[in-house]
């Protein structure tokens, strides 16, 4: 084999873009561990995924026996019904979205306007705007929970209103908006600005017929990604509001913390939970990895 | 260092701008008319107004607070809280339970990344090696597992690790000779502290796999081919090409890794059900539980600002780097 490893000749030569792969020091042993690794290695790391899946059709014979069922024995839907029918599941579900919703919009349009004026204008004070963008993404939020906490509890918009932790999302979520789309606008040639302006526009019209039409797919995976971090979010809503106030994330934590070791119904609520975050960073995952290091690989 | 001289000099710019180091361009591009310096500041106003009020404020009232005896009787009757000086923080660091916090956290942190970068780093080049299907196996299952919520991650691992009913006790258990029947994860800090590093890597190799991955198409498969022409070994082209290529974009992911996994709270929450044990504490737990769980707020502060002091270091690494890629121009 040894020999072979050494001497065999590079497969795909012909044609080694095919696939994108790098040809050097390849090998048809090589190869072959590569491949076995890398099955290997998606098992392990899809497996808790499919784990999750399966529990929340185990009936509860097969989920809380030591000697489970790899493949669900008798797969039944009645882990999903407890879960919708669970204290306080509709009452959360809609307090998330609403909550969610106007976060992501009020932080779509602050953040627009702002990250027109970083990407489009050049006027003193730039550079620490985009500084203190950059650095406040940074800051631990849970660090200023006990502040933020104390002030909106003294403007009485804590406990049973979901006004206070709606403005503290969008807060949380305005950074990286601004961070993100100053990118998309920058990525629109300026010459189209010029042009629109020679043929007649003003400023505002350049803004509204121009630069908002084609950051539109910017702002969709922007504000899916907001969603994302929203409807995640549990620890803030948690510690401001009350039980009847929470989010689907925080009830899916204090179903954890109320009913143990209830393994079958509690992943049913956590796919419940997942399911819109699963589908829409599925469809916008490129943007996410991007937003974060952008400008990083063009070396 | 990589083509970027300085930092206000983005590297794809460089050789449209007349001198590398002038603000020439910047003065070029400014068009001279009034509403460009008032303009900006309206389209930011709001933005900038909800940061200051919703950021600006906290911070600088964490500051305070962190030198204030705020408790439970401030809270109730709205007293004015009363200055103590550095009292919180000499309590702080004259408590051996934080010094021990301090110690896990940078020790969980430290093991963390490093797991985090090295693996993910592997699975990138492994990613460059394998053929079409077991590629997009691997990015489907990486997807979906970066897809799902943080709070998700911790309660599957939670689920697997049960000393009752979790399948890594049942697949464990059938090694032969091994007992491990009814075994308890969390009874030792060791095997617990294991079991979040665990799901705190899982979690984060995709990140850093895909990123990298996408990292490693930009080295120019010449200098590879060159390489090999003259003789140097997988290694030799490794470190001396594929690494200085990528060393922007892992200064970067390394330093986002260690901001996040410094601030670990969901997991160690999550796996402790919502009231972790003084050896599953972190520093963003434990100023969360002197604050929320004690009602000690002022002595909290002191916590979260020593935490985002320590962070400091990683924080300005980060912004230099973007700012020296020249993402920010």
């Amino acid at each position: 084999m040894a020999v072979v490893t050494a001497t065999a000749p590079r497969r795909r030569k012909p044609n080694p873009a095919a696939d994108g792969t790098m040809t050097v020091g390849r090998t048809r042993t090589g190869n072959l561990v590569a491949n076995a690794a890398g099955v290997i290695f998606s098992i392990v790391m899809f497996f808790p995924v499919y784990w999750v899946l399966i529990t929340s059709f185990k009936p509860q014979t097969e989920w809380s026996s030591f000697d489970p069922t790899f493949i669900p024995d008798a797969p039944t839907l009645d882990n999903f019904k407890s879960a919708f029918n669970a204290p306080l599941f509709k009452q959360s579900l809609v307090n998330g979205i609403v909550i969610t919703a106007v976060a992501v919009l009020a932080a779509l349009v602050v953040g627009f306007l702002a990250a027109l004026a970083v990407a489009r204008f050049r006027f003193y004070g730039r550079r620490a705007i985009i500084l203190v963008v950059l650095a406040v993404q940074l800051v631990p939020f849970i660090a200023l929970l006990i502040p933020i906490f104390l002030m909106l509890q003294k403007a009485e918009l804590t406990g049973s209103s979901i006004v206070g932790v709606t403005l503290v999302y969008v807060v949380l979520l305005l950074p990286y908006t601004v961070w993100t789309l100053r990118g998309f606008i920058a990525g629109i040639p300026r010459e189209l600005d010029e042009a629109a302006m020679i043929d007649g526009c003003t400023r505002g019209q350049v803004f509204w017929r121009i630069i908002l039409p084609l950051t539109g797919p910017g702002l969709v995976a922007t504000s899916v990604y907001g969603f994302i971090q929203a409807w995640n979010e549990f620890i803030i809503i948690n510690t401001l509001n009350d039980p009847e106030h929470q989010n689907l994330m925080a009830w899916l934590m204090q179903n954890q913390t109320s009913r143990g070791t209830y393994w079958g119904p509690l992943m049913a609520g956590a796919i419940i939970t997942s399911i819109p975050v699963v589908i829409f960073f599925l469809a916008v995952q490129r943007n996410i990895a991007s937003g974060l290091t952008a400008g990083a690989v063009k070396g | 260092m990589y083509a970027v001289d300085s930092p206000t000099t983005p590297a794809h710019r460089a050789p449209v701008g007349p001198g590398a180091n002038e603000p020439a361009p910047r003065r070029r591009k400014r068009r001279g008319k009034g509403d460009d310096v008032v303009l900006p500041w309206v389209l930011s106003g709001p933005a900038l107004l909800l940061l200051a009020i919703l950021l600006a404020y906290p911070v600088g009232r964490m500051l305070v607070l962190s030198f204030q005896k705020f408790e439970l009787k401030e809270l109730w009757t709205g007293a004015t809280p009363k200055w103590v000086g550095f009292d919180n923080y000499t309590a702080v660091l004259s408590d051996s339970a934080f010094w021990s916090v301090v110690q896990r956290t940078v020790l969980f942190t430290a093991a963390s990344v490093v797991l985090t970068v090295l693996l993910g780093l592997g699975v990138a080049l492994l990613m460059r090696r394998v053929g079409r299907v077991v590629r997009m196996a691997m990015i489907i299952a990486m997807m979906f597992v970066w897809a799902l919520p943080a709070l998700v991650q911790a309660q599957v691992f939670k689920m697997m690790t049960d000393s009752d009913v979790g399948v890594l006790n049942y697949l464990i258990d059938k090694l032969p000779g091994v007992e491990f029947q009814n075994h308890s994860w969390f009874y030792t800090p060791t095997q617990g502290w294991i079991v979040i590093t665990s799901c705190v890597v899982w979690a984060g190799i995709p990140f850093l796999a895909i990123t990298l991955n996408a990292g490693l198409t930009q080295v120019p498969k010449e200098l590879m081919e060159a390489a090999t022409v003259d003789g140097a070994n997988g290694w030799q082209s490794f470190r001396n090409i594929t690494l200085p290529i990528l060393k922007p974009l892992l200064v970067i992911v390394t330093t986002l890794s260690v901001i996040w996994n410094f601030g670990l709270f969901t997991q160690n929450w999550v796996m402790r059900d919502g009231k972790p044990e003084p050896e599953f504490q972190t520093l963003a737990t434990y100023s969360y539980v002197q604050a929320f769980g004690q009602n000690k707020y002022g002595l909290g502060s002191a916590i979260a600002v020593l935490t985002v002091i320590l962070l400091l270091g990683a924080m300005a690494v980060y912004i230099r780097q973007m700012f020296k890629i020249g993402e920010v121009d």
